[in-house]
């Protein structure tokens, strides 16, 4: 599988202050990567050096020729008090292809039908985006992103603010565009406990530390115990795995934290 | 009654115009969470006005003083570049920024007037003065107005893109800072055009109230538009025609009618 992202020992930050350095590693065509990290470890900042709006310090960044990136962003950086219509907000997605000034055709109207179709709320196209529920909007914005026909999905933690329902729900939607129509799949995410059973390779950013790897390289106790810094437990139940920090006295979490 | 309308006509064409304009870019400033923005480019353009009515009495830049409505746009446009290009990650909240330059605008235009040789009450520039508005104010107006709303016609999908969802449209290769200052520009032009007529205070109306209506009333975004345009051109019809037999200042009345439109809209929207 040819790459589509490399990052060449890419040093990312803002200004003089360097938030994560030395990353070097690839996104291959048809991959399922989770990067995974606690709020303020640097995911957004990985996130926008990877769509290109944020440059590397140093090092380089590598994308394939034609590459084309289907974003969901997150949920709450919609603003929901726009009167659009779902199928409008997914038409969104083909603005570029349609060009500068000029109005979506039949033709995009009939893809942007078929893309909510294949994130199943089809029904829902001529429904206000704000009269939906969180499930059904992450729905929208996933068929926005997939109108474009993107070579790599990019999912802003997507599963964030939902019920347990509706988080499962998104991720076996996600899983099923990965494996269904082969598309290559890019989820950023602080839930490791969700990402790690859905993913082929989980990249895992903590205070400043990168690691990436298949989800069975990184869901071990010795590698995840050595990212957190505290003693971490990896249990598995019916091949869901689920991590736990081990009890410590709280004085010594305290300490070490 | 329509005797004493029709020999202001020409102001009320003006209104009219004005209304057009600013209910149009309203739906934005009201959708994108800018209405002091709004404000403060008002306030901006009259300090505008003042600076030039000062110069000119101090005999000062007298290129620019000839006309103060120079100085004015200048100015307002200044303000809509900074505001343009203020960015989300700055130490002061944006909110804040527009406060400062809200207070510090109208507290300039203010003591400039005051010191000016020439020149009107401050009165005017927060009440303006539609009545007297003539055919050729319409015309200057007309002519900022048109190629400003052919703008938006155009390139609609373009600012609904980056103000709707930036980040989206960023990865899509728009160029977020361009579209987002052609926007700021456009509001500031027509602000400082539409503020020496109408005032601060009316102008911050036509921005806000009918763009207010149109959300309260439409589900989509062209019928916000239909929407907002319709009910900022009543509130200056209506606003205008009772204001000129009952001796009442326009642009107040324009704006009471404008607030009873919300009201009933709101109303509607109850039901």
């Amino acid at each position: 599988m040819s790459a589509l992202i490399t990052f060449d020992r890419v040093t990312l930050g803002y200004g003089r202050r360097v938030v994560l350095s030395d990353l070097s590693f690839e996104i291959p065509e048809g991959d399922f990567l989770g990067l995974v990290g606690p709020n303020g470890a640097g995911k957004t900042t990985i996130l926008r050096a990877i769509l290109g709006s944020l440059a590397p310090l140093a090092g380089g960044i590598t994308r394939a020729d034609g590459l084309r990136f289907g974003y969901v962003p997150q949920r709450d950086h919609v603003d929901y008090n726009f009167p659009l219509k779902v199928l409008d907000v997914v038409l969104m997605g083909r603005y570029d292809r349609v060009g500068l000034a000029r109005r979506p055709s039949a033709s995009d109207r009939d893809r942007a039908r078929a893309a909510l179709e294949q994130v199943g709320i089809a029904p829902l196209a001529d429904e206000s985006l704000s009269a939906l529920s969180g499930g059904q909007r992450q729905r929208a914005l996933i068929a926005r992103a997939l109108v474009g026909e993107p070579n790599i999905l990019v999912l802003d933690e997507p599963t964030n603010g939902m019920d347990l329902v509706s988080t499962t729900q998104i991720l076996a939607l996600v899983r099923e565009l990965h494996e269904r129509d082969g598309l290559t799949v890019l989820m950023v995410s602080h839930a490791l406990n969700e990402v790690a059973n859905y993913v082929r390779r989980i990249a895992l950013v903590l205070e400043g530390a990168f690691r990436i790897g298949d989800v069975n390289e990184i869901m071990t106790e010795e590698t995840l115990s050595e990212m957190y810094g505290i003693p971490v437990e990896v249990s598995s139940f019916q091949e869901h795995r689920m991590v736990f920090a081990r009890r410590t006295a709280s004085a010594s979490v305290v300490k070490d934290a | 009654m329509l005797d004493s309308v029709l020999i202001f006509r020409e102001a009320l064409y003006g209104a009219l115009v004005i209304a057009v304009a600013c209910s149009t870019l309203g739906v934005y400033v009201v959708l994108r969470r800018i209405v002091f923005v709004g404000a403060a480019l008002a306030e901006l353009s009259s300090a505008g006005l003042a600076l030039g009515l000062w110069l000119a009495g101090m005999g000062a830049a007298a290129t620019l003083t000839t006309h103060p409505v120079a100085l004015s746009v200048l100015v307002t446009l200044t303000g809509a570049l900074f505001f343009g290009l203020s960015g989300a990650r700055s130490r002061i909240p944006a909110d804040a920024t527009i406060g400062v330059v809200y207070a510090v605008a109208a507290a300039l235009g203010i003591l400039l007037i005051a010191k000016a040789k020439t020149g009107e009450a401050h009165d005017i520039f927060l009440q303006g003065n539609i009545l007297g508005i003539t055919h050729s104010d319409t015309m200057v107006l007309l002519a900022v107005a048109i190629p400003v709303l052919l703008v938006h016609v155009v390139f609609f999908k373009e600012f609904l893109f980056v103000s709707f969802d930036r980040e989206t449209a960023r990865t899509l290769g728009y160029n977020v800072v361009f579209w987002n200052l052609l926007l700021y520009l456009t509001i500031g032009l027509v602000i400082a055009f539409a503020m020496q007529f109408a005032g601060v205070m009316l102008v911050f109306d036509f921005l806000v109230l009918p763009a207010v209506t149109g959300l309260l009333l439409s589900r989509s975004m062209l019928g916000m538009f239909a929407w907002s345009v319709a009910s900022g051109l009543l509130a200056a019809l209506i606003g205008f025609s009772l204001s000129v037999p009952f001796d009442l200042p326009s642009g107040p009345a324009i704006i009471a009618v404008s607030g009873a439109i919300v009201l009933v809209a709101w109303l509607l929207r109850r039901r």
